[in-house]
């Protein structure tokens, strides 16, 4: 709305007294006991795994969990993970998935956005189904895609159309064509909601300031890049740390299509903690794994709140 | 019925004092107006009249008793707020039936109250309509409604007519002020529009900064400053002061120890002459409002009617007998000579 | 400095006729009010003007140039929005820049006229100061002076007072009126208040329900109202207009108010039900005069007192002096009208006879 303060006198209750303190103290030990839980409940599957990370422990070695540091090994474990070229390869080519994946959402996101700000026949159902993708349960778009992707699948069928003659391309047994075909999908599936946030982005950006700037006769790109994207900012910073943060952890649709497959090609950071987890069983290891990757994620969300407060 | 004081009463958030060692009384069924600019605090001392707040030093007494730890739901003092919170999801009924059902008040005894109170404000013909279909006037006195409900001792308005246009002010004053007069209960106003102050009060306070300046009738405060900070505050055009090295212009003389002149724009009469020069003249149809330089002091007089002066023209100015104000170098009020 | 010609200007929205058939000329460097109440049709005007509507029917020129079509980057036209839409994430120089920049001009140019408009507004100490958290008369002026540097032709304000506190509003608009001198631009102002238009205006376009009822400098709106809305709608308060029919005997020409008497002789052409109409501030209290009617309330505001006053039928508000002694609630008030002050109006076409 405006940036105009009100004439709304004193707002200033919230300074503390001496009354306010003694009763924000009440407060805060009534509260304590629902904060410890939740504290505790938040903390303690870190604290566990930080715990095993530190030990050789496996389930299959009949000692509870609780009893690991007979096991103890220090820092072994991240001594292997820093030597590990599978760790290194999967947290890669994750980092490439979502180089990919993330600017071209936003991009995808914002240009839809932008057609989807005025109003024109027939938006609200096309509006509806641009956002299908988005509900759709990631294991059943990850079925969908391998469908398609088959090599007598419909896409295929399409290119025999468009190219005159029969195309049988092995979308998913070729290491390069398989790590496309996953991208395709994740994009497919994540384009809509940010297209939904950038919208939602994009209509709070103040009618009357655009409307001025168009007097001031500021062209439709001048407009974009001066009033609307400087206004978005936040939100995009916000979309996309969503995006990086839930492409991290990208698995259902990867694991259906390819199984991380061929070989490794299309192993993602979370296929790889879940072949470990459940083939090997060597659970101290994996504690390490998502250790480490709990630390990067942490720093990543770290800069982009930074970013954020100073924008 | 309640007669509210304040004695000494200091209030402060950190390091800000907002209520400064404020005393006044306001008697029982009057209409007393907190006047002074944004941030005076006014509104801290509604706060502290409902409760809200608890004073630093000082005391509140109401109706002679004093009130200290006594909570805010005990005091039974209304409020109606800025923005008048009504429910927008239900009736105008609904709304000002609301504080008597949440205190499981017998449905009788709420319908009862509820027509009494409505007939008061004459809005029985709007109650079954959502807030939102109702006119800015309709919703204060639904507002209102809602607070006298439960019939307490005082209520209590913030502001509560700035979001209307000019007209709607204008007419919701004196509404206001018809519907004080036949409810017969102490009501406390806070407003920071001079014209709004004067015309619906009884008794006022003048604020400056936490302290009070002025307290009496509006009437009294506008022809007796005490100071030329509250002779700036009430009346517009503004008071014209002047340093008194220009009352000779003026034909007027002073007391021992003036320093600076005060003339009310009504009271500066201007006739063609010599001495001063016209600056602008703005008709308002039936006043006429003439800036005039003095000596390189602006000065506005507001004249009745359409008088013929053009900008440019030499004037002569002079002082309606026993109308000049006298202020010494601290700006405080000087006895007339 | 351009001359705009409305000429049966007209807005529909389906079957909602917000404008009907306006014509209004607003001459080179003049400064005309829109005034109206909320859906009166003003902005609808004010927006054609500026080109964020098309015209349903009829024509606007600007020195003779049809402007129908004419997209609204291109009308040089200078808009000032009720809440300025101030660009808050810039400073306040990169908003004065703004047209500037838009429109291609190099950057020393850029540089020298910001500056200088900067100077003329008073700006210079905040230009690089964030627009966000500007007290509101320096956002009025950032606003007037972001318009203004592109050299507009016309200026368009749009109700920009309405947000500003009370008290301040005085300050506001005879700084406003002295920018407009200092331009020289033609300029519209829409709004509600008729204080603003009377005090700021050359002319005044008198509006309601999309149609222009009267235009006339502020003096001549106030003293000859051309119908009883623009009677009622001018001046604070508003003319009082009492029901009555013109009665002729051996005192002359009079209208009979019914409860509250005989008013003194008027000049009257045709005789029938009238609306009798008088302006608050011309009542002369007067023990001997004809007209009486209860007092209701008295208002003190300072300088003035406004007697609220009833009597059967009628409602009637006089403003003295302060001066003045006034009755008390539920006392009677006696007084006149000097023949000259009397408006009648025709009481079924409600226009003045």
């Amino acid at each position: 709305m405006t940036d105009m303060t009100s004439p709304m006198p004193h707002a200033r209750t919230d300074a503390p007294d001496a009354e306010g303190r003694e009763e924000r103290r009440l407060g805060f030990w009534l509260t304590l006991p629902a904060q410890l839980l939740v504290l505790f409940i938040a903390l303690f599957p870190i604290l566990m795994q930080i715990y095993i990370s530190l030990t050789d422990w496996s389930p299959l070695d009949g000692i509870p969990w609780y009893r690991a540091y007979e096991l103890w090994i220090g820092l072994l474990n991240y001594a292997d993970l820093a030597g590990d070229p599978r760790f290194w390869s999967a947290l890669w080519r994750t980092g490439l998935v979502m180089a990919i994946c993330v600017p071209v959402q936003v991009l995808l996101g914002l240009g839809l956005a932008i057609l989807f700000v005025d109003d024109f026949r027939g938006k609200r159902v096309l509006y509806s189904t641009i956002l299908v993708p988005m509900m759709v349960v990631p294991a059943v778009a990850g079925y969908m895609f391998f469908m398609l992707f088959q090599s007598g699948g419909p896409i295929n069928d399409l290119l025999s159309m468009i190219s005159g003659q029969r195309v049988t391309i092995a979308w998913l047994s070729d290491p390069d064509l398989a790590l496309f075909a996953v991208i395709v999908s994740d994009i497919w599936q994540w384009t809509p909601l940010m297209f939904l946030i950038l919208l939602a982005g994009m209509v709070s950006v103040p009618q009357d300031q655009q409307m001025a700037a168009v007097l001031l006769g500021a062209s439709w790109g001048r407009r974009f890049r001066t009033i609307v994207l400087p206004r978005m900012k936040t939100i995009i910073i916000i979309a996309v740390a969503i995006r990086v943060i839930e492409n991290f952890k990208v698995f259902d649709n990867f694991y259906i299509m390819t199984g991380g497959g061929p070989g490794v090609a299309t192993e993602t950071i979370s296929i790889y903690i879940y072949k470990v987890t459940q083939q090997e069983l060597i659970w101290g290891y994996v504690a390490a794994i998502a250790l480490a990757i709990l630390i990067v994620l942490s720093v990543v969300s770290m800069l982009a709140i930074r970013k954020m407060r100073k924008a | 019925m309640a007669s509210i004081s304040f004695r000494n009463v200091t209030k402060r958030f950190g390091d800000v004092t907002a209520v400064d060692d404020v005393s006044f009384d306001i008697r029982d069924n009057a209409f007393f107006c907190l006047f002074g600019p944004p941030l005076s605090g006014k509104s801290t001392i509604l706060k502290l009249i409902l409760g809200l707040e608890k004073p630093d030093a000082g005391e509140i007494l109401i109706d002679g008793r004093p009130v200290t730890g006594i909570g805010p739901a005990q005091r039974n003092v209304a409020m109606v707020f800025q923005n008048l919170a009504l429910f927008p999801h239900m009736s105008a009924l609904d709304n000002i039936r609301f504080p008597l059902v949440e205190r499981r008040v017998a449905p009788d005894k709420i319908a009862a109250r509820v027509a009494e109170v409505c007939e008061k404000l004459h809005i029985g013909h709007i109650l079954h309509k959502p807030p939102a279909q109702l006119s800015g006037g309709e919703r204060q006195r639904v507002a209102i409604a809602r607070a006298l409900v439960r019939d307490p001792v005082a209520y209590l308005m913030d502001d509560p007519i700035s979001a209307l246009d000019a007209r709607l002010r204008e007419q919701t004053r004196v509404e206001l002020r018809r519907i004080q007069q036949e409810m017969g209960k102490t009501l406390v106003y806070v407003t920071h529009d001079q014209e709004e102050a004067m015309s619906v009060a009884d008794g006022m306070a003048v604020f400056q900064a936490g302290r009070i300046c002025q307290t009496g009738t509006p009437e009294d405060i506008y022809r007796h400053p005490n100071s030329t900070y509250v002779a700036g505050m009430l009346g517009a055009p503004a008071m014209n002061v002047v340093p008194m090295a220009l009352a000779a212009s003026l034909q007027v003389q002073g007391p021992q120890g003036a320093d600076s002149l005060g003339v009310r724009p009504e009271n500066l009469r201007v006739a063609p002459g010599e001495g001063a020069r016209i600056t602008e003249v703005e008709p308002l149809g039936g006043f006429t409002t003439i800036s005039v330089d003095l000596a390189g002091q602006s000065l506005r007089a507001t004249l009745r009617g359409q008088p013929r002066f053009t900008t440019g023209q030499p004037v002569a100015l002079s002082v309606d007998a026993g109308r000049a104000h006298f202020f010494d170098t601290s700006g405080a009020a000087l006895a007339a000579h | 400095m351009t001359e705009i010609v409305m000429e049966n200007l007209g807005k529909d929205f389906g079957d909602f006729t917000a404008l009907a058939g306006m014509n209004l000329t607003i001459g080179d460097g003049e400064f005309v009010a829109l005034l109206g109440p909320s859906g009166c049709g003003k902005s609808t005007t004010m927006n054609m003007i500026a080109g964020m509507l098309d015209p349903s029917h009829g024509e606007i020129r600007f020195d003779g140039r049809p402007m129908n079509g004419v997209p609204m980057a291109r009308r040089g036209v200078g808009f000032v929005f009720q809440n300025y839409a101030i660009f808050t994430h810039m400073s306040v120089r990169e908003n004065l820049a703004y047209g500037l920049r838009a429109q291609g001009v190099g950057r020393s140019e850029i540089t020298r006229r910001v500056a200088e408009i900067a100077e003329l507004l008073q700006l210079t100490p905040m230009l690089d100061r964030r627009a966000a958290g500007l007290s509101v008369n320096i956002l009025q002026r950032l606003a007037i002076g972001r318009s203004a540097v592109v050299e507009p032709a016309i200026f368009l304000l749009d109700e920009p007072l309405s947000n500003v506190d009370a008290a301040f509003r005085a300050v506001m608009r005879s700084e406003l009126k002295s920018l407009q001198r200092q331009f020289r631009q033609t300029m519209v102002y829409v709004t509600h208040d008729q204080l603003e238009a009377m005090t700021m205006a050359d002319r005044i376009a008198v509006m309601d329900h999309g149609r222009l009822l009267q235009v006339g400098t502020p003096l001549e709106v106030y003293n000859h109202p051309a119908d009883t809305f623009v009677a009622r709608f001018i001046g604070a308060p508003g003319m009082n207009l009492l029901s009555g029919q013109v009665v002729s005997s051996d005192s002359g020409t009079q209208v009979d108010l019914g409860a509250a008497g005989r008013s003194g002789p008027v000049m009257a052409a045709q005789g029938g039900d009238v609306l009798f109409g008088f302006r608050p501030e011309e009542v002369q209290p007067d023990p001997a005069g004809p007209l009486a009617m209860q007092v209701s309330m008295v208002e003190r505001i300072g300088a003035r007192t406004i007697l609220h006053l009833v009597t059967q039928g009628h409602e009637a508000k006089a403003v003295l002096d302060s001066e003045t002694p006034t009755p008390g609630q539920g006392e009677v008030f006696r007084f006149s009208i000097p023949a000259a002050s009397v408006r009648l109006f025709d009481a079924k076409t409600e226009r003045a006879l």
